[in-house]
């Protein structure tokens, strides 16, 4: 893990007013908003760019990012090695925590880093506890990825969230909490899963917040995730395609369906498997996407057996050109 | 710095938010840092949805879709400092966008 310069990603100088950090921010982020920007780098920077943005316009959080970047360029920071980078404790990355203050709350939170959940968790914390003398605890965020299956079945995960205290000698001392969490057979990309009473600790009696874990789904080899919806691209041949035919279809959830191609399927023909998607109320459908895959013409056979077809069956796509056929 | 200590739990209240299990608009304002007053807001602007009721705000009841609309208002809110009308506005171009998006990837694939 490296040591993030938020001042670098919003592209300003350290002695940046509160207004050049905001006008930075909003600057970048219209650049590399993922929804419009066309740069390849867009979603790494826009998480940046939030998460800079996130300390830089909070006057406490910049303090104690500008002295801990001090120390860290003096080399005396806890954990920081002699080349000046920020070399975090051993098991430093087996998780993540991230805290909502009042008035605060950006929905990707959840893609913010390590280095800033371990700098600024607690402190979050600890102001919250100033600012509410009795009030309930806040709830915190963090992102669960899960792949189609376990989304499909369901799976039992260990999730290890951390944050930085101080010990009783007042030295940073990590706590990590490993939740064991079942996450339900259904969910879908973007639902959130609630954890009742594993958020922030309340204050003055008041009952703990909750920890909302939203759901996200790994990219697979077959299938894409659209809602509940999966979509497969499904390759026939030129035959297939044009006599119609009956395919197998693996499902994710371990099984084979047979479906009916119908004759003179063309290619990008979507056809809809009901209720084969992510289960819920209602249950996504599993849509097929036909790809017409053309036999290789590398042998004498093959390509006898084109000429023999085009022989038999005269045909010009281009026929719309008005330009003539084949010669 | 002292090694890390580790305490594990098993979570038994684990809920899956949808329109079955949904959250009360107080749980949803928490969530989102905010009020009530500003969860009321976000339904009469139409940010969130709610099924046609007399219901009081403290019995309205969201789902997933909701709350994640309601987190981006805010952030929306806090980092743009737009107003919740804007806010609608940038919110459906958004989802619109993300729909083209989709539209276009599977036709891509398609091909």
């Amino acid at each position: 893990m490296e040591f993030k310069d938020y001042y670098k990603a919003l592209e300003i100088e350290r002695t940046a007013s509160e207004d050049e950090v905001r006008k930075a921010y909003r600057r970048l982020a219209r650049k590399y908003h993922p929804d419009v920007s066309k740069e390849a780098d867009a979603q790494a920077r826009m998480r940046d760019i939030n998460e800079a943005n996130d300390v830089l316009r909070d006057k406490d959080k910049r303090a104690a990012y500008d002295a801990l970047a001090e120390r860290v360029a003096r080399g005396g920071a806890t954990g920081a090695p002699s080349d000046g980078g920020f070399h975090p404790p051993p098991g430093w990355d087996e998780g993540f925590e991230f805290h909502r203050a009042p008035g605060q709350g950006p929905a990707d939170h959840a893609d913010f880093s390590e280095f800033f959940s371990s700098v600024f968790g607690k402190a979050e914390q600890r102001a919250s506890a100033r600012r509410n003398q009795r009030a309930r605890g806040e709830d915190h965020h963090a992102a669960i990825e899960i792949s189609v299956e376990d989304a499909i079945n369901g799976v039992q995960r260990e999730i290890t969230l951390r944050a930085l205290e101080m010990d009783a000698q007042g030295q940073p001392t990590f706590v990590n909490r490993t939740l064991s969490v079942k996450i339900p057979a259904g969910v879908h990309p973007g639902q959130f899963i609630r954890l009742t009473g594993h958020g922030m600790p309340g204050h003055g009696g008041e009952p703990a917040g909750d920890l909302y874990l939203e759901v996200r789904i790994a990219l697979h080899s077959l299938y894409r995730v659209e809602g509940r919806d999966l979509y497969l691209t499904l390759p026939i041949t030129p035959t297939e395609a044009a006599l119609g035919a009956q395919v197998q279809v693996p499902t994710p959830g371990g099984g084979v369906v047979e479906v009916t191609v119908p004759s003179n399927a063309r290619g990008g023909l979507k056809l809809r498997v009901r209720d084969r998607g992510l289960p819920g109320k209602p249950p996504g459908h599993l849509y097929l996407l036909l790809e017409i895959a053309l036999p290789p013409a590398d042998t004498d056979a093959a390509r006898k057996a084109y000429e023999q077809l085009a022989q038999a069956v005269p045909f010009n796509p281009r026929r719309f050109f008005g330009v003539g056929g084949t010669p | 710095m002292t090694q890390p200590s580790y305490t594990a739990v098993t979570v038994e209240s684990v809920v899956a938010i949808d329109s079955e299990n949904p959250i009360a608009a107080l749980a949803l304002a928490h969530a989102c840092g905010a009020d009530m007053d500003w969860v009321v807001q976000l339904v009469e602007i139409g940010i969130i949805g709610l099924p046609p009721s007399v219901a009081p705000p403290h019995d309205w009841r969201f789902d997933s879709a909701d709350l994640q609309c309601a987190l981006e208002a805010r952030r929306l809110e806090r980092d743009f400092g737009v107003g919740l009308e804007a806010a609608a506005l940038i919110l459906d171009l958004q989802h619109e966008v993300r729909r083209l998006k989709a539209a276009l990837q599977v036709q891509r694939h398609s091909k």
